[in-house]
């Protein structure tokens, strides 16, 4: 455990009454999303008031992902007359607020926003949300028992990504802006700040999980071991659970649905929505060629998608260390228990290499 | 168009203008674009491909089979073989279909322009070809030989039919046919598209290939070619065909490895899909 004073800022101490008279003011004038408990599932939805905020959550059970990129989302609305078409572009929803965010869910969109954003052409329904949202961090309480973000570069209270930070202490809140858009939020909302406790009494949470080890972009393995995906494919149920939790997985399949019909007249959405590469059709072309037919080779793709194709084509790793995928798992397949696996391969080839004189 | 208010998922509109049959199933469509949708197209060049729209259904990907040299008009081959294909076959001329593109690299004509060319088309991935066929008929002096090979599993899948005595009756072109089952009419070659290029055995002296087909065909061709005939595998370019939903490298469905085949594609050379770490078969 160490305490720390946060580099370039002035903390400000908030206390929880003015935090839920502040998100009551936001609520008031936009809409907020922040963690709720619904049926026992706590998840990120949109709030009326503070009131409808759970604030006993270690991570919501969805990551953010899906307020800027949603599950089902209708790109175009395409009219038909007769032979007449018209494509109208769904408008951007207005501005928003998102509270209650844990590191490893703001860290996603830095994954997200390499693809979307930073890698041309960009994407504008990603884009519009990214600028129309102010994230509103709160820094884990504590790691959960399947959470590694340590491995992935992050903390149980990493500020980055975040506009805004919160850090509970006892039953007050310090407050780090990290961003100008954070500034700003705060400047039109202004939180009411009480005198008290100093900066160097907070005590950061934690890490209870071991950082594990994972093999760096040049020592990937060269060959797939086609023997350990088969095994651990003997497990998969190719629910695709692990890529619907996932805050990074982003691949997506689009098509056209009827909205309306009413003789001549159609009224036709094209829809994207979230898809993943478990399953058997992702890859099968017309025809019926599939290049990743067997379940262990689409299984490897996911792991070497988040740790080795993602990182080379935009940068980041597909990953955060959030452990969701663990915990949906409904046949034990462990992401941490395979990126050991790797790096174990990794090593062993390194060594050979060593061994005939290469390195 | 500003970067702005560019949005790479919106297709621009399209008007069948003619609908020819091509083969069993299949159909080449020419489109005239609407709107000034033309001003994208300006410039595409041979072994690019666009999503055509059945609106409705959805949107597919397909290589473009026309160049600008020779109209505004785009071509496309279609197949009936999925539901995005099917929705496109019920339209007839005059109907209005989404065209989004041109999107993927090319193949380098440029660096083709001296050297001998032999074009290996099957079946439908004969579509894709024909742009650079054109090409080179188009500018017959800058290319050296050009060497046919098209092939399909029966008579009535090969495609371009009506455009083979335009091609043999150019200079220095030969065309070769071949089918895995013919019919009662069939007086040309028959097996399959190895056996006639075995038969065919084009020199690898200053020459490139260019396959497109199924994904076995091109395995096959691109090894009888290194193994036998003396090619490298940087002499034979390939376009590969691969599952997508937006061509521009965000959907993720067309990986091979580390790479897309709608950004990084759809033509490689074998000696870059030898590279990659995952196999296109």
């Amino acid at each position: 455990m160490s305490s720390r004073m946060i580099p370039g800022t002035t903390p400000t101490v908030i206390s929880k009454n003015s935090l839920i008279q502040w998100l009551d003011q936001i609520a008031s004038q936009m809409r907020l999303i922040a963690p709720r408990d619904i049926d026992g599932n706590i998840l990120y939805r949109q709030v009326g008031n503070a009131a409808e905020i759970t604030w006993d959550y270690t991570r919501p059970v969805l990551s953010i992902k899906d307020v800027f990129f949603p599950p089902t989302e209708v790109l175009f609305t395409i009219e038909k007359i007769g032979n007449e078409v018209n494509i109208r572009e769904t408008s951007p929803e207005g501005e928003q607020v998102l509270f209650g965010v844990r590191p490893c869910d703001a860290h996603g969109l830095q994954a997200l926003d390499a693809l979307f954003i930073a890698t041309q052409p960009i994407d504008p329904y990603y884009m519009r949300r990214r600028e129309n949202t102010t994230l509103v961090g709160l820094a884990c309480p504590e790691m959960g028992a399947t959470c590694f973000c340590t491995t992935m570069g992050g903390a149980p209270d990493d500020p980055r990504h975040m506009d805004l930070m919160l850090h509970a202490i006892e039953d007050v809140y310090l407050l780090e802006v990290v961003t100008e858009k954070g500034a700003f939020l705060l400047a039109r909302y202004p939180l009411v700040i009480e005198p008290g406790i100093q900066p160097n009494t907070y005590i950061r949470p934690e890490i209870t999980t071991e950082r594990l080890a994972y093999p760096a972009l040049d020592s990937w393995p060269e060959q797939f071991n086609q023997l350990y995906w088969e095994e651990i494919a003997e497990r998969c149920l190719s629910c695709r659970a692990c890529a619907y939790v996932c805050p990074t997985c982003r691949c997506f399949d689009v098509r056209d649905e009827i909205q309306s019909e009413q003789g001549d007249n159609k009224v036709y959405e094209r829809i994207r929505c979230w898809d993943s590469c478990a399953g058997e059709a992702y890859r099968r072309i017309a025809g019926g060629h599939n290049p990743r037919a067997a379940k262990g080779e689409r299984l490897r793709n996911r792991f070497y998608c988040k740790y080795y194709y993602f990182p080379q084509q935009y940068g980041p790793a597909a990953c955060t260390g959030c452990g969701r995928c663990i915990d949906v798992c409904p046949a034990g397949v462990d992401i941490t228990e395979i990126l050991q696996f790797m790096a174990g391969i990794a090593m062993v080839e390194k060594q050979a290499q060593v061994e005939v004189g290469r390195v | 168009m500003t970067n702005d208010s560019f949005n790479p998922m919106e297709p621009c509109l399209g008007r069948v203008v003619s609908l020819k049959e091509l083969g069993n199933e299949i159909k080449l469509f020419s489109v005239e674009l609407l709107n000034g949708g033309s001003q994208n197209f300006l410039d595409y060049q041979p072994g690019q491909f666009a999503f055509l729209s059945a609106f409705g259904i959805g949107e597919a990907p397909f290589g473009i089979a026309s160049t600008t040299e020779r109209g505004h008009m785009l071509d496309f081959a279609v197949q009936r073989l999925g539901s995005v294909t099917t929705g496109l076959h019920e339209l007839g001329d005059g109907d209005i279909i989404g065209v989004r593109g041109p999107l993927g690299n090319c193949f380098p004509m440029e660096s083709f322009k001296g050297k001998n060319l032999i074009v290996l088309g099957g079946g439908i991935g004969g579509a894709p070809l024909r742009p650079v066929i054109q090409t080179v008929l188009d500018h017959r002096q800058d290319y050296g030989d050009l060497t046919i090979l098209w092939a399909a599993r029966h008579p009535s899948l090969l495609v371009f039919t009506d455009e083979y005595d335009e091609w043999r009756s150019a200079p220095d072109t030969q065309l070769h046919l071949t089918v895995d089952n013919p019919d009662d009419r069939w007086d040309h070659h028959t097996g399959l598209i190895t056996d006639l290029l075995e038969r065919v055995s084009p020199s690898p002296e200053n020459a490139v290939t260019i396959t497109c087909g199924p994904p076995i065909m091109i395995h096959f061709v691109n090894k009888l070619l290194v193994e036998k005939l003396g090619f490298a595998s940087d002499q034979n370019y390939v376009t590969l065909e691969a599952r997508m939903h937006c061509g521009v490298g965000k959907c993720g469905r067309c990986n091979l490895g580390d790479k897309l085949v709608c950004v990084d594609g759809p033509v490689f050379t074998m000696q870059e899909v030898g590279g990659l770490l995952e196999s296109f078969l």
